[in-house]
């Protein structure tokens, strides 16, 4: 997803000379071109996430279109009061560009790994929260939001899918399945072949999100007959959904400790219940739970 | 004492008798420094949103009353809307807010943030070519956050001239963790820095006058509760409360008594 990140910006940057990039010391070189091709607008500012969210508060406050890019963990958790302060009270938005989703870094331990940022920026009042999972997704939404104004999260992760989806509208959830189950189940990002794979002959609704902020209400709404259960990565979702007045929600995934292993990012799904394996034994065990109740 | 920063500081009392809220002591410390960057700076009172205008970034934002009373007597507003401060359905609270009041450029409150959002302004008009300048106020308590020293770093590197810091030296965390010799570190972290009397408009605006090469740190000696005998002497009990009926006119007798 990191190079569609590259090319959108690289794309969108030919006419728009508002864009500027403002690295945490990741993906330097990857954006050699842009550095070259636009220095002044270019900055590798150094290994300080607060403050490479307030300076590109600064640079939104007097027009530009800002793009901090910097690990999950450090650009999220660590800034978060720049995020809701500097850019979304002030309101000088920014785009806050992520990688290492979730455990994209498994053998580097708990302290890059991170689970929690889509959680807590859906909070902030007036931010937009992106879970994509494929570079098609990563294209679409930059270039739908980054010009907005608004503080813009996008989350990258090193896994992609390649599933087709139809039309990718930020906002707006998609129906993979409809079957008129009782039983539908709702994910994000680039979780969905394991999903996908999982429920592939189970007789479930199955829906998928890119946008955990602003959740697709009317979508949700129209599967609120159903139990819903919620297979995610990350936190964020899952409350999302289930803070829908009348929704029946259950979630997999994401136990409440931290993950003390290392390997890589399948051992880590495989840990929390996030194989195609457990997602199946998780469906399964709601779709029983339905037919015996 | 500058008359001007007196009537501002007859203002802050004011405020502060007739809302109830008020941080009177490190507002008293800051008067001459807000009102000595606003002398250099270009802006225009009758259109805050003028857009050559430099900006004003107060950094501590606790100290949102004297920069509220600075702005009442350059006429961005009248000095009595003030008196509403911290009421339910003022503008004005006890720190500020940028979608609310003119002239002011941000929102602060939560310490640590200004230096980066100022280096972020300031590099804009840096890649824009403007001639337009950034000034920030920080006080030396807040000086304990590490985003303070991030944010140095940064716009020393960045060698943003258009940048000058307002370092508010009141020894207010004295009792805490004292920043020793602030001259020093700023040099250290690749600033150009000036000392100055704190109270002294004219050497305040001389220190905030033009630009060199890189970011500029006036630190300022300054004293709590400057102008007011009582507030000096008890700043502690002074830091958060207002002056009540018996109060109000012993502080206006030792201000008034202050020598020009």
């Amino acid at each position: 997803m990191r190079s569609q990140f590259k090319q959108t910006v690289m794309d969108i940057a030919k006419t728009d000379d508002r864009i500027v990039l403002v690295l945490g010391d990741i993906s330097v070189y990857m954006f050699k071109a842009f550095q070259d091709l636009y220095p002044d607008r270019f900055y590798n500012m150094g290994i300080c996430e607060n403050t490479l969210i307030s300076v590109a508060a600064g640079l939104s406050s007097q027009g530009f279109h800002p793009f901090v890019h910097s690990i999950t963990p450090f650009v999220t958790e660590r800034s978060f009061e720049q995020i809701k302060l500097d850019m979304c009270y002030n309101g000088f938005g920014g785009n806050i560009v992520s990688c290492g989703a979730s455990f994209d870094y498994a053998w580097d331990g708990a302290t890059h790994q991170c689970a929690t940022d889509l959680a807590i920026l859906r909070l902030l009042p007036d931010m937009v929260v992106f879970q994509p999972g494929s570079k098609r997704e990563v294209d679409a939404l930059i270039r739908a939001r980054y010009a907005s104004g608004g503080t813009t999260y996008y989350r990258l992760s090193d896994h992609p899918h390649a599933i087709e989806l139809p039309d990718i509208v930020p906002g707006k959830g998609i129906v993979l399945r409809n079957e008129s189950a009782p039983l539908t189940v709702m994910t994000a990002g680039p979780i969905l072949p394991s999903v996908i794979e999982a429920c592939r002959d189970l007789a479930v609704n199955l829906v998928y999100f890119h946008t955990i902020k602003p959740i697709d209400r009317d979508l949700v709404n129209s599967f609120k007959q159903t139990e819903i259960l919620v297979v995610q990565d990350a936190h964020g979702l899952f409350e999302a959904v289930a803070e829908i007045p009348g929704t029946r929600v259950w979630r997999q995934g994401l136990p409440d400790a931290f993950l003390r292993d290392y390997g890589k990012v399948q051992d880590m799904r495989q840990f929390v219940g996030l194989d195609p394996a457990s997602i199946r034994l998780a469906v399964e065990a709601r779709l029983s739970e339905q037919a015996a109740a | 004492m500058n008359e001007a920063c007196r009537q501002i500081r007859r203002d802050l009392l004011a405020v502060a008798y007739h809302s109830g809220n008020g941080h009177l002591p490190t507002c008293f410390s800051v008067v001459e420094m807000i009102y000595a960057a606003y002398g250099v700076m270009k802006h225009d009172p009758a259109n805050p949103k003028w857009e050559q205008r430099d900006l004003f970034i107060l950094s501590k934002g606790h100290a949102a009353l004297a920069l509220y009373s600075v702005l009442g007597e350059l006429g961005y507003f009248p000095p009595e809307d003030v008196f509403t401060l911290g009421r339910k359905g003022s503008i004005f609270g006890c720190h500020p807010d940028r979608t609310k009041i003119p002239g002011i450029e941000a929102s602060t409150g939560s310490l640590g943030h200004g230096i980066g959002l100022a280096a972020g302004m300031a590099l804009a008009f840096k890649i824009q070519k403007s001639e337009r300048r950034v000034f920030t106020l920080i006080g030396d308590g807040e000086s304990n956050e590490g985003s303070v020293w991030e944010a140095v770093m940064v716009a020393a590197h960045q060698k943003l001239s258009n940048l000058t810091i307002l370092y508010d030296d009141n020894r207010s965390h004295a009792r805490g963790l004292p920043i020793e010799n602030p001259a020093e570190r700023f040099r250290a972290f690749g600033c150009e820095v000036l000392e100055v009397d704190g109270h002294d408009v004219s050497a305040l605006k001389a220190a905030c006058a033009g630009r060199g090469e890189t970011v500029r740190v006036v630190v300022a000696r300054t004293v709590k509760g400057h102008g007011c005998k009582t507030l000096v002497d008890n700043v502690y009990e002074w830091h958060r409360r207002s002056p009540n009926d018996a109060e109000m006119p012993l502080l206006l007798e030792e201000l008034n008594a202050q020598p020009v």
